[in-house]
């Protein structure tokens, strides 16, 4: 039944997405705006995973983002790569990111492992800014969307068809994270969230989980990157700050941590909602931040995981209820982890 | 099955656990007691890899684990509850045993749901551990939502999920209703006559120390005080004093 329900939505929201093009006009909010969002619900997916699912403070996800984001830059640029590879070059970027800081990152639980994690975006963020031979530095890297593929594939890319192709990476997205997050291992995450003592107790050697999920999360977080990248044609370091990591995790929460469909609900309101107010006012952040505030107090699950709640309490389905993966923001996060 | 030699616990300047050593014997229910602050709750937290021991040796089943993390602990066959149930309170009665028979069978790690008979030998495993502790009505509540007797059964059979050989459990009727106390007793019980296993507990309730241990090791203030049949601790006048009430005794 919930099953159902679930991909009755996912086709709605997809045909409707698919219908972007006709809408944006009408909504007067320009093509690349919805192809942002698109793009950038990867990322917010990507702190979902660490932050709302397994409880780990991802507060340095951008580092992941910006690696991705330079990835494709620093291909284009300088191997003159095609548009997929350009796109895989970010993801791997990003994904080396990981292993590379994912085994000093592994101890460290609650508060540590957010200061951590936000210590070595900042790393990331210098060398991009301090290495202007190489990065362009504060000024970044300007660069231009290269041909889709090599070959026969070798076609330009217009503001459309770059949309379709964040919709089908958006698409493919969605059903590998609700496949994850429903398996086994997606359940051990959750667990893990919610008293990681008890996992171990239960055999199971919790870093090696945490540390594929961080693997998982920088995969998304680099696509995301290389994608956003290509969108606006330019790298710049601030992709790789802190603040940028603050606005996935800004995002994540007005959606709803530990849900799917907020990570949407989140990057669509922030991006659209800064895309207009800030056409109006340069104050705009001010806006956004009475918005997190108002969410934060008035809905700590977030906008998608409060109506989850009130559905679940007006349904008193207990198939619901066992499958509310949204938590209350403002609940502490148990950390103890024993030896 | 489990030897703890001379293990040594200090926080600071205070010695929680002071020289301590105790073996437990495969096929008994050993019960460990003492009055507050004994360090019976170190104690168990440094053989069961919560905390390692400053000093000291623990061996299970003939292997050194002093050093050996917890989970693998677990997999060796060690099982183990705490003071207040360690569950997943968000998750279904039926999902907090899964977790742990998924966790046995190695399927926790994968991306994709079992099917056919892997996922078939993990639902019959969840339906006997839920017969087991008698929560197959509740299987598809949260645990927040039960009673935290239930609760504590939960947590029981979650540790059993793991197909331990010897179980430790950290205070099981605490809190407890006697109607509870009474439902517990009987699955302490039949971990050992049905199950086969070994128990090793701490536990305050006298009553049921003295029903279901054969063998009793008391602290005191960090120290071993007593141990021996619940007849011997009950005749040992040190333990009298330091913490047993006289009338309790004269019952036994």
């Amino acid at each position: 039944m919930k099953v159902r329900r679930d991909l009755v939505l996912f086709v709605a929201i997809v045909v409707l997405f698919a219908c972007g093009p006709l809408i944006s006009p009408l909504v007067h909010i320009d093509l690349s705006i919805l192809s942002e969002v698109l793009v950038t619900t990867l990322a917010v997916l990507s702190v979902n995973l660490l932050l709302g699912y397994t409880g780990l403070p991802a507060f340095g996800n951008a580092a992941y983002f910006g690696l991705g984001a330079y990835g494709a830059a620093l291909t284009v640029t300088y191997l003159h790569v095609d548009f997929v590879t350009a796109v895989l070059a970010g993801a791997v970027a990003a994904v080396a990111g990981a292993l590379l800081l994912g085994p000093f990152l592994l101890r460290r639980r609650g508060i540590y492992f957010g200061l951590l994690s936000i210590a070595f975006g900042q790393v990331f963020y210098f060398i991009a800014y301090r290495y202007t031979d190489v990065t362009g530095g504060e000024d970044g890297m300007n660069f231009p969307r290269p041909p889709f593929g090599p070959g026969i594939a070798q076609v330009s890319i217009n503001q459309v068809q770059f949309y379709y192709i964040s919709l089908v990476v958006f698409v493919v997205a969605m059903i590998a994270f609700r496949a994850v997050v429903r398996s086994p291992f997606g359940r051990t995450l959750i667990a893990i969230r919610q008293n990681e003592a008890r996992v171990r107790y239960l055999g199971l050697d919790t870093d090696r989980f945490i540390f594929v999920a961080l693997l998982i999360s920088a995969l998304m977080a680099g696509v995301s990157g290389a994608l956003f990248g290509l969108l606006i044609n330019f790298a710049y370091p601030l992709e790789l700050d802190w603040h940028q990591s603050g606005n996935f995790v800004l995002m994540m929460i007005l959606g709803g941590a530990g849900t799917i469909w907020g990570s949407l609900i989140g990057a669509l309101i922030y991006v659209i909602g800064k895309d207009i107010i800030s056409t109006i006012t340069p104050l705009w952040q001010i806006f956004l931040g009475a918005l997190f505030v108002a969410c934060v107090l008035g809905f700590p699950r977030g906008i998608v995981g409060s109506i989850s709640a009130l559905r679940r309490i007006a349904s008193d389905d207990p198939e619901d209820a066992a499958s509310n993966e949204a938590f209350d923001v403002s609940a502490p996060i148990e950390v103890g982890r024993g030896v | 099955m489990l030897e703890a030699t001379d293990i040594t616990k200090a926080f600071g300047g205070v010695r929680a656990v002071d020289n301590v050593s105790v073996a437990v014997r495969e096929g008994t229910i050993h019960a460990l007691i003492g009055p507050n602050g004994a360090g019976k709750t170190t104690f168990f937290n440094a053989i069961s890899g919560f905390t390692f021991p400053d000093h000291g040796r623990v061996t299970f089943r003939g292997t050194d684990v002093t050093r050996t993390l917890n989970w693998r602990r677990i997999v060796m066959g060690m099982g183990r509850t705490f003071q207040t149930p360690s569950v997943f309170p968000e998750l279904t009665v039926d999902e907090n045993i899964r977790l742990g028979v998924r966790a046995h069978a190695k399927q926790a790690f994968q991306l994709r749901a079992p099917r056919g008979a892997a996922a078939a030998a993990v639902d019959a495993r969840v339906d006997e551990l839920l017969g087991f502790v008698n929560l197959a009505a509740h299987r598809g509540r949260l645990v927040a939502e039960l009673a935290h007797g239930s609760q504590r059964l939960c947590e029981i059979a979650m540790s059993l999920s793991t197909e331990p050989v010897l179980v430790l459990l950290d205070e099981p009727m605490a809190g407890l209703a006697e109607a509870e106390t009474d439902r517990i007793m009987a699955v302490i019980r039949d971990l050992r006559q049905r199950l086969g296993l070994t128990v090793f507990f701490v536990e305050h309730n006298m009553r049921v120390v003295l029903a279901l241990a054969d063998r009793i090791t008391v602290l005191d203030r960090g120290k071993l005080l007593a141990e021996g049949s619940p007849q011997e601790i009950a005749r040992d006048d040190a333990v009298r004093r330091a913490y047993l009430g006289s009338e309790v005794l004269e019952r036994v």
